[in-house]
This record gives structure tokens, sequence and C-alpha cells, in this order.
């Protein structure tokens, strides 16, 4: 068994060990996913970042196409130098410019509201802008954005009027050498088309803000963009965080504990009013080893190495079951084919040598056992029948009536002849004397009846001279030669009392074998017999009882040892008269 | 020029003898709007990227003022002068017009939104100016407490810088166009300074002027800031002394 023990603990420790790397294997999953998620985080920023500085320059780009204008420029070099109220032919003019440039910007490079500005600042003309429309007087020129423009630069810029708008602003030159005439300004709403446009090609879930709260967002398939609204909760902690102030960027936080996101702040003018963006992603974490379950796609299932596992697990349960066969089912086998032969009577005794471990114990403490038992002169297990229960309750009982079965090794008696009378003065039987257990091999009382010479006391054999004192049995005269012992004769002449007289001679007598209840009749009369010489008493034992407690007898032993007939023979064991049950196999 | 004469006016009512002061400030482009070079340096994060139009001249692509707006000339009496009728103030376009002016103390300003959105102006360390919306077309009046000098800003607009200089002598005020001419209008004869002012604080030095009952024409030019070419060969000789002394 130690191999089967090992090999639970050793199942036992990969089991705990298996457990162990899973829980670390989760641990450190969730970790590096963590940390993974928070580099892809960063990532997306910076592709948002990016995406914004090369859509601004796109589109400052297309600003070119107002720039080189003649007619803007020179509309704008005229606004420029009416230090009143701008013509409004000029206006108009410049508008009709504005508007015929514009139509021939790509859709996805147009803009939401172009204005162009003459060197003061004024807005001469605007398109798209219309919460302007009739404002005179309405200027951009204070607009860092706009006055770099005015001086010689190309920039983008992030504002917050009314909504957010990405800028970008190119000056326009009419007399070269000389300052610019103006400026064109470009500028394009930040709103849900924007922010889809921007998910879309990034791949980030995106959302904007300002003023404290969420204003568009937009996600891939798969996530939700309504979970970005969370920011809203976690704004006014997130824009006094260090890094965003330093940097620009917080690190990454967890809204909602489902959500993971990194606050960027927009570039411009906005930004410095706490408008920005933040990117989000859903955590890759898993609660538990069996999460792995559910996260795990096809792709990660056919990766899995389940050769391997069927592998293991199959040698595993090989060598679990080779270990429980060798120490488990083989030696109970064993020991079970071994203790069958010992019920069989093929052997005597287990042989603890062909055992091993706990098996040899076992056999030995049987064996001891047996010993015992045997030492005591047979227990009860090994008595097919006591008298006792054979004869019922008939107040005269022998003591000790037993039938005794070929290769029985219990309580027999001892091998004395079965056909000698039984002497009352002989001393108790050894209890380990041989057995007559057999009828080839023991005196059995067919076999030894006729060759047994009869004891003193014994009644006369067939033919015999009755000896001076012994008493004439009824029966003694006319039976013929048995082979079963007679009773002996009582001292003094007395028959068995309620003896039944002695059957007819039967066909047998003359030479062929007795019947059965002849036999019995002869059995019955030897056992009375003997008991009289034991001085057992027979008052109300009747053959009737005793012919019936032999039927009952006959057919068990019958039906258990598969026997044709059962020869009963009386003997003597413990100074108390005893009948010996032997069934006989033709 | 009109507009000039319109600001002088706008702010002190000319008098039957009033006599006008014609000038021209130069160097101006050596100055630097203070918001816009804030906002130029990177670390501000104020884009995402800014280049420079090969085309236009250098002497251009400088951060100079848009003097009309941003720098006051102004005309500085002997006596203390009263405070004038409230004075307009335009929000809009990311900043104030004007953005710098200088006016005698007590004097009222009414704050006017011109941009279709909300602004929300305030005056930095001013008690009595605190952050409150102005909506489109709305106003908002404020009187200048005392002599000294006052910064307004917006909440909404952090380009939007005004300064407030009160001078308890200044008779009369004027913004040059963008060739530098200016013309102020003197109420009354007399010994007077022409100062100029940007982002609140004097600029150039103070030229006396004597007013009297005929138009003055100043002939040198007021020199709001060093000559640039002066500047770099003083710089060049800083340099070869040190050189000298090293060696």
């Amino acid at each position: 068994m130690l191999a089967s023990r090992f090999w639970y603990v050793v199942l036992a420790l990969v089991l705990g060990a298996s457990i162990f790397v899973l829980l670390l294997a989760t641990s450190m999953y969730n970790r590096a996913g963590l940390r993974a998620m928070d580099e892809g985080l960063s990532s997306d920023s910076q592709v948002v970042s990016w995406y914004l500085k090369n859509d601004a320059r796109e589109r400052s780009a297309q600003l070119i196409k107002f720039a080189l204008n003649q007619d803007i420029a020179k509309q704008l070099s005229k606004a420029s130098a009416a230090e009143g109220k701008i013509p409004s032919d000029v206006r108009d003019k410049l508008l009709d410019a504005l508007k015929k440039v514009n139509s021939r910007i790509p859709e996805e490079d147009a803009f939401d509201a172009v204005f162009a500005v003459d060197q003061n600042g004024r807005v001469v003309a605007h398109l798209g802008y219309e919460q302007a429309s009739g404002m005179e007087d309405f200027e951009l020129g204070g607009y860092p954005v706009v006055a770099d423009a005015l001086h010689g630069y190309i920039r983008d810029d992030t504002l917050q009027l009314d909504r957010l708008y990405r800028v970008v602003a190119r000056p326009v030159e009419y007399d070269l050498g000389s300052m610019p005439a103006g400026a064109v300004i470009g500028a394009r709403v930040i709103d849900q088309k924007f922010a889809r446009t921007l998910s879309q090609r990034t791949g980030a879930a995106v959302a904007f803000y300002m003023d404290g709260a969420s204003t568009v967002s937009a996600a891939p398939e798969g996530f939700d963009k309504s979970q970005l609204d969370q920011i809203n909760s976690d704004l006014t902690e997130a824009l006094l965080d260090e890094n965003y102030i330093s940097v620009g960027r917080s690190p990454a936080r967890t809204l909602g504990g489902n959500v993971r996101v990194v606050y960027s702040q927009l570039p411009g003018e906005a930004g410095q009013l706490g408008a920005g963006y933040v990117v989000g992603r859903l955590p890759a974490q898993v609660d538990s080893p069996l999460a792995f379950f559910k996260q795990a796609d096809d792709k990660d299932k056919a990766q899995a190495n389940v050769g391997l596992v069927a592998g293991a697990v199959a040698v595993a349960a090989f060598l679990g079951l080779i270990f429980s066969f060798l120490e488990h089912t083989r030696p109970i086998n064993t020991f079970k084919n071994e203790c069958i032969k010992l019920a069989k009577g093929e052997i005597d005794q287990l042989t603890p040598s062909k055992f091993r471990g706990i098996f040899r114990k076992i056999a030995s403490d049987v064996n001891d056992g047996i010993d015992q038992v045997v030492s005591k002169g047979g227990g009860s297990p090994r008595r097919a029948a006591d008298l006792g229960r054979v004869l019922g309750d008939i107040p005269d009982q022998p003591v000790m009536s037993a039938f005794s079965f070929p290769g029985d090794s219990g309580a027999t008696p001892e091998p004395s002849s079965p056909g000698a009378a039984p002497e009352p003065s002989r001393p108790k039987p050894k209890p380990k004397a041989p057995l007559a257990e057999t009828q080839g091999s023991a005196p059995s009382p067919t076999a030894s009846s006729s060759a047994a010479a009869p004891l003193p006391g014994a009644a006369p054999a067939p033919g015999a001279a009755p000896g001076p004192g012994a008493a004439p049995g009824p029966h003694a005269a006319p039976s013929p030669p048995k082979r079963l012992p007679k009773p002996p004769g009582r001292p003094g002449g007395a028959s068995a009392p309620n003896a039944a007289p002695a059957p007819e001679p039967s066909p047998a007598a003359a030479g062929g074998e007795p019947s059965e209840a002849e036999e019995w009749r002869q059995v019955y009369e030897d056992f009375v017999a003997t008991k009289q010489q034991c001085g057992e008493k027979t008052e109300g034992f009747t053959y009737e009882k005793f012919e019936q407690t032999l039927k009952k007898t006959r057919e068990a032993l019958m039906s258990r040892h598969q026997c044709s007939r059962v020869k009963f023979s009386v003997y003597v064991k413990d100074g108390k008269a005893a009948l010996k049950a032997s069934p006989i196999k033709d | 020029m009109p507009a000039l004469v319109l600001a002088g006016l706008a702010f002190l009512a000319p008098g039957v003898e009033a006599a006008k002061v014609k000038g021209k400030v130069a160097n101006f482009m050596e100055l630097e709007n203070p918001v816009w070079a804030e906002a130029k340096e990177p670390k501000n994060r104020g884009y995402s990227f800014r280049e420079p139009v090969p085309t236009v001249p250098s002497k251009f692509r400088k951060l100079f003022p848009h003097i009309p707006k941003e720098l006051c000339v102004a005309l500085i009496a002997k006596s203390v002068q009263k405070p004038p009728k409230p004075i307009l103030i335009r929000v809009g376009g990311g900043r104030t017009t004007p953005v710098s002016i200088v006016v005698p103390p007590g004097t009222q300003f009414t704050f006017q939104n011109t941009d279709p959105f909300v602004h929300q102006l305030y005056g930095v360390g001013i008690p009595t100016f605190n952050p409150a919306n102005t909506v489109r077309g709305g106003t908002r009046d404020w009187t200048v407490p005392k002599a000294g000098s006052y910064e307004i800003r917006d909440k909404r607009a952090p380009s939007l810088r005004m300064w407030i200089v009160a001078e308890s002598n200044v008779a009369a005020i004027a913004y040059p166009n963008l060739k530098g001419e200016f013309l102020l209008d003197a109420k009354e004869a007399g010994d007077y300074e022409i100062q100029a002012y940007f982002s609140g604080k004097k600029v150039g030095p103070a030229t006396p002027v004597s007013v009297g009952p005929r138009d003055l024409t100043i002939k040198d030019d007021i020199k709001v800031a060093p000559d640039p070419k002066k500047e770099k060969a003083k710089d060049d000789e800083d340099e070869k002394a040190k050189d000298k002394e090293n060696k």
C-alpha cells in the first residue's frame, strides 16, 4: 500500500500545487493585465494626442487653399486698411470667396466654421458660426492662435467657447515682404461625430470633457461608452492630480471598479480651462481561476495543449490504477482465493508467505485462530450440527452430538475405531488427535466397522459368540453382519428402552447394501447403546425423532456437498455418545 | 487716425480751446504681448504644433502687440485730473478693447460682452471685482478705487488680460495706429508729459511737451522700446568685454 499511499500524497501535492499555481497565475495575470492595460491606456492617450495633432496639421494644409486665394487676400488687405467700419462690400466679397474655397475642401477635412480675420483681429467674414451672425464688431484677435497667425505662424489650438473647438490658423499674405493682410482660421467642433471618427481611427474609447463634465464620447465595439460618463464624478479629483497638472496626463485611474481611464489635457487654451479627453479600457482581469474559462476564446483554447493534459491525466490515472491493483486488488484476490481454498478444505491453513503487508498478518492471525479453535477441540464453525439442535428438546439429549464431515479438521472424534464399542472407562480423547475425516483416509464407520475388533464389553460382532456378561441384544442374533457397529449391549443384558424392535432382515442383509432405514435403525440402536454405555439417559429418545433429525441433516449435507447420500456413524467424544455424518459421493 | 481721435475724445471731452498733440511711437515692435509670449512656450501646452510661415518676413514674426489696443499713450498733466465719464470696454475676441488704459482714480468702467458666449471677468487681487458671469451683450460696471495698476482677467478665457493704470494726473489718452501715430487732445494749455503704457507699465521715456493754443507735433518719435540694432551692438560689446576678462 506504500506506493498507493505515496501516490495519493503525490496527487494531493500536485493538486495543491496546481491550485497554488492557478491562484498565482490569477494574481500575475491580473497584475500583468493591469500593467498592460495602463500601458495600453497611455498608448491610447498618445494615439489620440497624435491624431489630434495630425488632424490639425492636415486641416491646416487645407487652409492653404484659403490663404492662396487672391480674392481673400485682397479683401483682407482692404479690411485691414480700414481703421473704422469695414466696408460691407469687402465683407460680402470675402464671404463669397470663403464659400468658393470652402466648397473645394474634402469632406473628411472640412471645417465646421471658417473665419477670415484682418490685421486688427476683426472677423471680416465667416462661415458656419451662426452664433456671430449680425455681429459686426465680432473679433478673434485676442486669441494666441489668431495672433500667431497674424504674426506669421501656423498653429493649432483648442478653444472653449460655447463648445469645444479644434482650431487651426495660418496667415494670409497679400503683399510679400509686408505684414500679413490677415489670417484665416478653421474650426472643427468637438462633437459626437468628431469623437466617433477619432475612436474609429484610433481604436480607443474616448470622451471629451469641459467645465467638469463629459460632453461627447465614443467607443469601439464591445465597450459601452456610457461607462465613460462616470468621469463626471471623478473629474474634480482627477484634475487636481499632480501629474495631470505638471505633464498634462493623469496616471491610470479606476472608475466604479470596472473601467480604467487616463485623463489628458487638451492642447491649447481649452486645456488651461480644464478641458481634455479621457481614454478608457475595460480591465482584463479574472476574479478566480475558473474565470479563465469564461475569458478564454476559441483561439486560446485551441492553443492549449490538450494532448499534454490528457496524457498527464491518463498517466496519473494509469499509475493510480496500477498501484491500486498491485497493492489492493491483487492481494485481496490472492487472499480471497486462499480463503476459498481454506473454506473448501483444500488447505488446512493459510500460507502467510503468499501474502504481503497486512494480508500476511491477517493470514497469520487466521492461522493462529484456527489453532486456537482446534486446541479447544473444535469451534462451533466447524460443527456440521449439534446434537442438541439435532434432537430438539428431548430431556436426555446427548451432551455432545456432532456431525463430522470429510475434510473437516475441526472438532473430530478421536481416531478410535468407529466400530469399537465405547469404553466408558476409556480416558478422554486428546483434543488434537488426528481426525477420522474422510472415508478414504480415516477410519470411517463403514470402512472400519467390519475390521474393528470388538472392545471388551462391546456387543458381539455378528456371528461371534456372545461373551460372558454380554447380554444378547434383541437384534443381535438375527441381524446380519453389518458394517455399522452394533450398539453395545447394556451390561446385564438390558436393552435400550423404547428401542424399536429390530427390523426385518432386508434384502441387503442377505449380502447386498442395507437400506437407509435399516442403516438408520442400526445407527439408532448403536447410538442408544453407546449412550447407555456412557451412562447417559435414554428415556424419551425415540427413533422417530432421531430419524427426523437424520433426515434434516442428510438433506442439509446433500445440498451442501452435492453428495448422493450421507452415512451416519456413532462414536464417543468426551465420554459421550456422538454422531458422525459422512457425505458420500458416488 | 479718426479712431485714435475718437479714443481720445471718448476719454476726455475736448475744450473749446483744446489743442492737439500729434506724435509717433517707435520700436513698438520690440514689445512683446505677455499673453501671446506665454502661449508660445511649449511647456504651457498651448498647441500641438506651431510653425513659422517662411514667406512672412522675420521682422513680423514677432509677437509685438497690436498697439491700437494695447499701447496707451497718456498725456500727464501737472495737476490732479477729474475722472471722466464712464468708459465702455468691449469684451470679445479673446481680449478687451482696449487692452491697456490709463485713467484717473474714480473712473467708472462698463464692460460689455460682445462675444456670443459667456465671460466671467474678475480683477486680480481686487476684492471689489470678483468673478461673475456676463452674458452675451451684457454689461458689468466697475470703478477704479484709487491710483495704481490693476489687472482684469476672465475665468473663461485665459488669454483675456486687461491692465488699468489709475494715474491721478492723466489728462488725456490716445492709441496709436498700426504705424505708431497718435493724436492727443489737450484740454488746457500748459506743460504736460507724454507717457506710453503697455501691460500696466510705463514703456519708454516720458516726453515733456508744452501745449499752447495751437496743435503740437512732436518731432522725435517716442521710443517705447530700446533700439534693436543698438541693443544688439551693446550685447556684442558686453560679450567682448567678458571674453577679455576671461583671458
